[in-house]
């Protein structure tokens, strides 16, 4: 190719304490070009994209811009340069207004411009299909409406290179099918995009190169149109074989088990209100059994947050009641539930899941640190709760150099792990579960979906929410749809399809 | 009492509402935007001391007016500039820092009093003048007590609007609401988070010097050491009951100054309870509205985080 690429990087080095997150990596992106990175968790993606970024400093080597050696020394030089980026978490500020967002930064004169504003935002939402509420603070937004801000903040600024973490993880599969064909859009128009992701369906049906990292190192480059042009079945066997080096993927087995006749969990008509005062769940009654995993299926926002923390005692019921092991727990403080054997795992990672400023070891036990065995006469035994930490992370292969860093330092996937962890090492008779492999690698997932049916086996219960269609047939045992806070439907594993769930998700009945 | 004691009385209270008032008002408008861009400067109280005595001092042996206030604003500044290396760039711990300052600014303020006059304190005669705004201040009744008052109480009263549109309408107002809100958010929308935080806290110091200046020059005429007397703090809580909006901010204000000019005009008019509870109300009035106004506050989330890059 003639045209001097959009980004290279050349021997791009970081370390932080213990890892090196980052060994002389090559890597460049060409206008008109995806380009995707995939890897395993903590493999060193989002650190490579946070020093094109100009969030880190690399220790070593140098970046190019359009054939010109350049130093990125903040976003707003990167942002200077064409280069935008969608984080794995958001960047967004919650109590200011999508359009305000949108601007921040780069307003073009002291005085806002809200009215010009407007007009380009509505001139970008035509010309690649992404339409948003101006005027909706970000909070009030749910998470596929916040990832669609996100990218449209980076087409606001008119960024040449677009690199985008993780951004299908939280979307629906409708929403990841819209913003591919955005992707295929900017693509049309010349500009360049690093895709991450850890779906490989979706890294093989849009890149034209693949980029695999492992510990740091770049392993391999592919071609995109090499592996569409294999059979699609051995294109994923050749990347996961690359990306895990040939270390054996669990595969899920599909044992049978034995469903109790006793009923672990009931809902009677519950109602609740969800954060923004509206009807969150509109007279939801079903139940769970011993040993059984009951899916919940629905596009983000339709109850299931209000679902979750309805159960784990984080909302209060408007009516209805909730039974658990025949005990109304309707009026149970969340820490009682816990105690009683609820365990609920939020999807929340980033804020409600762990504080990140705190250890691992302190997020391990932030539960239980002030009973036996984590203290004893209110005085914290390090000992026992170090064993402990560690356990957690030598189980689920946590990469973290101990437990004494900082969780906020882990990758994303890796914050994931943990928490995982934990909410499964008390042993539960109940586990909520909301989207448990969200940002995992492919290796990951499978361990996870298999835990569960192993939860599930030993006979502990799982309300398992998820938006991934395969996760969620192939591990529930019954699935129930929801609408708008109502549940359209409860199938039976036998009778669920997709095409069946996707369309009760959006309130079509039979 | 006759109607025209009555009439005196209702004036008096509303010029010295809107005097007491003021450097609260000043002090809190300024704070505003330090508590958005996530700091909290509870210096304030001292910013407020040093600039009471620094414009007193130039004021009066330089023998001009302006000079006193400008002191006082460089003097704030100089204070605020402090408060910002140590918490933004040294990123030590803000009450840490704010209480220090207060208390340095307090003892160093008296030490240098009693040094430069000894025992007395003198009177600069120029100072306190009120200035009388053509016609409007011919209107009865409320004329005198609203349009004959001194330049820096309008100046505040007129800069509440503006600082409402800094706020809300400026790219300068939505930088400081990201930085204080989510500041690696902002960070990587390309604002400069720490210059961002170092113009709030600058223009939060020069506010809460000329909340001194006026005490000492504007609305009396003398320098004691413990003139501010909590006022640096009363706006900090006013800030928080006005939920760091400068218009509810002016509300806040308007009500502590109107309770406080209550009090004196309930001793004059000699009521009959201990004079210590009439010291007291402004301070419970503060107290009552916060318990019934601010009790679902929405703190600046990252109000006294310091900001490093890469620690998300
Ligand atoms: N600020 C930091 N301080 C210390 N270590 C860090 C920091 N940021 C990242 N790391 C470490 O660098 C390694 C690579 O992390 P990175 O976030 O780049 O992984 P990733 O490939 O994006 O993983 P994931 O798929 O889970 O998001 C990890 O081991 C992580 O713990
Ligand atoms: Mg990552």
């Amino acid at each position: 190719m003639n045209v001097p690429p959009l980004i290279k990087t050349a021997g791009i080095t970081k370390s932080f304490p213990g890892v090196l997150a980052n060994d002389h990596i090559d890597f460049d992106l060409f206008p008109g070009e995806v380009h995707t990175l995939l890897g395993e968790n903590g493999a060193g993606k989002t650190t490579l994209m946070n020093i094109l970024y100009g969030l880190y400093q690399p220790d070593e080597g140098h970046i190019e811009v359009c054939g010109q050696k350049t130093r990125i020394r903040s976003p707003y030089d990167s942002l200077k340069l064409g280069i935008g980026m969608v984080h794995q978490h958001f960047a967004l500020i919650p109590n200011l207004s999508v359009l305000e967002n949108l601007v921040l930064g780069f307003e073009g004169g002291f005085i806002l411009n809200m009215k010009d504003a407007e007009k380009k935002l509505k001139r970008i939402s035509e010309e690649y299909g992404q339409a948003i509420d101006p005027h909706e603070l970000i909070q009030n937004l749910s998470v596929g409406e916040r990832q669609r801000t996100e990218i449209i903040k980076t087409l606001f600024r008119g960024s040449e290179a677009l690199i985008l973490d993780e951004p299908t993880s939280v979307l629906t599969p409708i929403e990841a099918e819209e913003l591919f064909q955005t992707i295929t859009t900017l693509k049309n128009a010349g500009k360049g995009v690093v895709l991450i992701t850890h779906k490989l369906n979706e890294a093989l049906a849009i890149s034209d190169r693949i980029s695999i990292l492992s510990l740091g190192r770049k392993i391999a480059e592919l071609n995109g149109d090499e592996l569409r042009s294999m059979d699609e079945k051995d294109a994923t066997e050749k990347i996961l074989n690359i990306m895990f080096g040939g270390k054996p993927i669990p595969e899920c087995s599909l044992v049978e088990k034995t469903i109790s006749d006793q009923v672990v969990l009931k809902l009677e008509d519950v109602e609740v209100m969800n954060s923004r005062g509206v009807v969150g769940l509109n007279k939801v009654s079903f139940e769970i059994r011993g040993g059984e995993i009951f899916g919940i299926a629905g596009v983000d926002g339709n109850g299931q947050k209000s679902l979750c923390e309805a159960i784990g005692g984080q909302r209060e019921l408007v009516s209805g009641r909730i039974r658990f092991r025949g005990e109304d727990i309707s009026r149970k403080s969340v820490s009682k539930r816990h105690e009683m054997g609820i365990s609920y795992i939020t999807d929340d990672r980033m804020n409600e899941g762990c504080v990140l400023d705190l250890s691992l070891a302190e997020n391990a036990i932030l539960r239980g640190y002030c009973q036996p065995p984590y203290s004893r006469f209110n005085i914290i035994d390090n000992t026992v709760v170090d064993r402990f930490a560690n356990k957690l992370i030598m189980d689920f292969d946590v990469k973290a150099t101990g437990p004494y860093v900082r969780t906020g330092t882990l990758s994303g996937g890796n914050i994931q792990k943990f928490i995982l962890a934990r909410g499964l090492s008390t042993e539960p008779g109940l586990i909520i579960c909301s989207k448990p492999t969200y940002g995992l690698d492919a290796r990951t997932v499978n361990y996870i979906q298999e835990l569960l049916l192993e939860e599930s086996k030993q006979g502990t219960s799982v309300l398992l929410i998820t938006s991934e269609m395969d996760e969620l047939i192939n591990c529930s045992d019954r699935i129930g749809v929801l609408f708008n806070g109502k549940i359209m439907a409860i199938l039976d594993k036998c009778d669920a399809t997709p095409e069946k769930i996707g369309k009760l998700m959006l309130g079509i009945e039979e | 009492m006759s109607s025209l004691m009555d009439m005196a009385l209702i004036g008096a209270v509303m010029a010295s509402t809107l005097r007491g008032t003021t450097p609260i008002l000043l002090g809190a408008l300024g704070e505003t935007f330090v508590e958005r861009s996530g700091l909290l400067n509870l210096g304030l109280e001292g910013m407020m001391v040093a600039g009471a005595f620094a414009s007193f001092l130039v004021g009066f042996k330089l023998d001009s007016l302006m000079l006193g206030f400008v002191a006082a604003a460089a003097v704030g500044m100089i204070l605020g500039l402090l408060f910002g290396f140590m918490t933004i760039t040294l990123r030590v711990n803000q009450i840490v820092v704010g209480l220090g300052i207060t208390i340095f600014a307090h003892a160093s303020c008296s030490f240098l009093h009693r040094v430069i006059f000894g025992n007395q304190f003198p009177i600069m005669f120029t100072a306190g003048q009120t200035h009388e705004v053509p016609l409007l201040s011919k209107i009865p009744l409320i004329g005198q007590p609203l349009f004959n008052q001194h330049w820096l109480l309008y100046l505040t009263f007129l800069s509440v609007p503006v600082l409402y549109f800094i706020m809300y309408k400026t790219s300068l107002g939505l930088r400081i609401q990201a930085v204080g809100e989510t500041p690696w958010a902002a960070d990587s929308s390309g604002v400069n988070v720490l210059k961002t935080r170092y113009i709030a806290i600058l223009f939060g110091g020069i506010m809460g010097g000329l909340a001194g200046a006026f005490m000492s020059l504007g609305d009396l005429a003398f320098f004691v050491p413990n003139m501010i007397m909590g006022r640096g703090y009363i706006a900090i809580v006013v800030v928080m009951l006005g939920k760091w909006d400068p218009l509810k901010v002016f509300l806040g204000a308007l009500l502590f100054g109107f309770s406080m000019s209550l009090t004196s005009a309930l001793q004059v008019a000699g009521v009959k309870v201990s004079p210590d509870f009439i010291l007291m109300t402004p301070y419970l009035v503060v107290i009552a509205t916060l318990l019934i106004f601010a009790r679902s506050t929405n703190l600046p989330a990252a109000l006294c985080v310091p900001y490093e890059r890469g620690q998300k």
